[in-house]
């Protein structure tokens, strides 16, 4: 008999709000982040874009964290336990302490040997290194140019370079820890004692998806009964760097003077994706019976899961979008459902030119007009490694309060879909697409449906 | 700024060493060695260096730190630091 796969729990870390209710909250007001980039990262260039969607490092004493661990980790990796935190405690699980020191618990309701975690994240600690290669590279620098002043303004003179000299003269001993990937699912693994599969994949803006995903594979063919499973980004590093490598790409939004309107997926006037500092979602996913036993009511069921790859270029998307399409018939056949089943699609809606073009365009082939469709990206910005996990969330609670959050910005659309511009109507749905691409031309998609009374 | 008192600035050294190694401050002594009696191990003591290098915000070298074997070490080093205007 097939295993059915249900999520439980949500933890929520984003540029819109942390937690899953103020989350929630948000994306159904159609709340919108947006600011100017910092002040700070015009010292190291000039940049097309003028904006992003801020990701706030949150208050780390509000949440159980160590000392040593907000040392030794880069944010992603607090993203991630903050948010594990939060889903696990929705999932309705107790913990208890393991390790004091260690600040590591066990979850006595679950065997930890059928638990898992998957992770997804397009960069991991970049910014960790970032700050690291700043030591590395701008301390002898810094050196040789306060010699320099020194000796112009004369020995008598106590002289402080001038100009943007931002590092820590301590190079990171955690550094190796910092920056690799696959730590977004080792300190889950670590912190709540699970011995199994413990996996990060990297599959850029489809990350997420393809994390949960992954997960939910796991969990349908019986190798675990529960996982802690999605994604985690943060790619604020104070120089702008990160910023910069998406701004020279020619990838991000364009605005001249209103800048509250200039994210806009799927509209006409879209010129861009408004770069996100960061975030992160933890879904819990259990096995339907797992949960049943323990009592806990799922939000949504998740019934299928496929990847393709364009197999067409790094940085874009096959405008043909034929591998969405092939993607959509293996989720349709796992899920044994029709296109026409399907109430609601969340968008990868990045609002470049050729992502709404192509997107758009397949969903009407496949699904007609009939669907909802809305862009979570169009409020939250482009998360990159979370914004699957974060959709894939948004698309759960869509299923289960039945209502759907708006599309910002969308005044004139690029093609007649059923577009969500109003929040406060009622909707059914029974069934729900996710889906997201990313650079490298990976294509990821989950469909979830309303479950099963207990 | 007044000069901190030897207590003051015992005080936070615990407060660091009682934060990294999850000791409590009964446990704590001048004499009281890192690795040998509070179970440091080579992860904590470069916890306990960062920790200090940010309790005191000044940087304590590689070199100066394999001299900080116990409390007492620490304590008369930062105060050294302190006194040569270095904190």
């Amino acid at each position: 008999m097939k295993r059915e796969v249900v999520i439980t729990g949500i933890g929520i870390l984003s540029p819109i709000g942390n937690g899953r209710g103020e989350f929630w909250h948000n994306c159904l007001a159609g709340t919108a982040a947006v600011e100017t980039i910092p002040e700070q990262w015009r010292d190291y260039n000039s940049y097309s874009s003028p904006i992003w969607a801020p990701m706030h490092e949150p208050d780390y004493t509000q949440y159980p964290l160590s000392r040593a661990e907000k040392m030794q980790m880069d944010p992603v990796q607090l993203f991630t336990l903050i948010s594990a935190d939060m889903a696990v405690a929705d999932a309705g699980f107790t913990k208890e302490l393991r390790d004091e020191k260690k600040n590591t618990y066990i979850l006595p309701e679950v065997h930890p040997d059928r638990c898992g975690v998957v992770m997804g994240t397009g960069n991991g600690g970049l910014v960790s290194y970032t700050g690291s290669a700043a030591t590395h590279i701008v301390t002898p620098i810094k050196k040789t140019v306060d010699a320099y002043c020194k000796k112009m303004a004369g020995s008598d003179s106590s002289s402080d370079t001038p100009g943007p000299f931002r590092f820590s003269s301590r190079f990171n001993p955690f550094s190796v820890a910092m920056t690799m990937p696959n730590a977004c699912s080792a300190v889950l693994s670590i912190k709540y004692s699970f011995p199994g599969l413990s996996m990060t994949v990297s599959s850029a803006c489809a990350s997420g998806t393809t994390a949960i995903g992954t997960a939910f594979r796991a969990i349908r063919t019986g190798d675990i009964d529960m996982a802690l499973t999605g994604g985690a980004e943060y790619l604020a590093d104070p120089y702008g760097g990160i910023f910069r490598a998406f701004d020279t790409a020619k990838t991000l939004v364009q605005a001249d003077g209103n800048f509250d309107r200039a994210n806009r997926p799927f509209d006409k006037k879209r010129s861009g994706f408004l770069f996100s500092g960061g975030g992160a979602a933890v879904l819990v996913l259990e096995e339907a019976e797992h949960a049943r036993r323990r009592g806990k009511q799922p939000v949504a069921a998740i019934e299928s899961y496929s990847e393709t790859c364009d197999a067409f270029t790094i940085m874009g998307m096959d405008p043909d979008g034929r591998q969405i399409d092939k993607m959509y018939s293996t989720l349709f056949t796992n899920a044994a459902c029709e296109p026409e089943d399907i109430a609601y699609i969340n968008t990868h809606g990045t609002g470049t030119i050729i992502n709404d073009e192509t997107e758009s365009r397949i969903i009407e082939k496949v699904f007609g007009k009939k669907p909802l469709v809305n862009a979570t990206k169009s409020l939250t910005g482009h998360t990159i490694g979370a914004s699957g996990a974060l959709e894939t969330a948004v698309t759960a609670l869509s299923i289960q309060d039945q209502f759907v959050h708006p599309c910002a910005n969308l005044d004139d659309p690029i093609r007649e879909l059923n577009f969500v511009t109003d929040a406060r109507q009622e909707h059914e749905i029974e069934w729900a697409l996710n889906q997201s691409f990313g650079f490298g031309g990976h294509i990821a998609g989950l469909i979830l449906k309303k479950p099963a009374l207990p | 700024m007044a000069v901190p008192t030897d207590q003051e600035i015992l005080n936070r050294i615990n407060t660091v060493v009682e934060d990294i190694l999850k000791k409590k401050p009964e446990d704590l002594s001048l004499d009281s060695k890192f690795i040998e009696d509070l179970g440091a191990d080579s992860l904590d003591t470069v916890s306990l260096l960062m920790a200090l290098d940010q309790e005191f915000d000044e940087e304590i070298s590689d070199k100066e730190a394999k001299g900080l074997t116990t409390i007492g070490d620490t304590l008369s080093f930062i105060k050294q630091k302190i006194a040569a205007g270095a904190v």
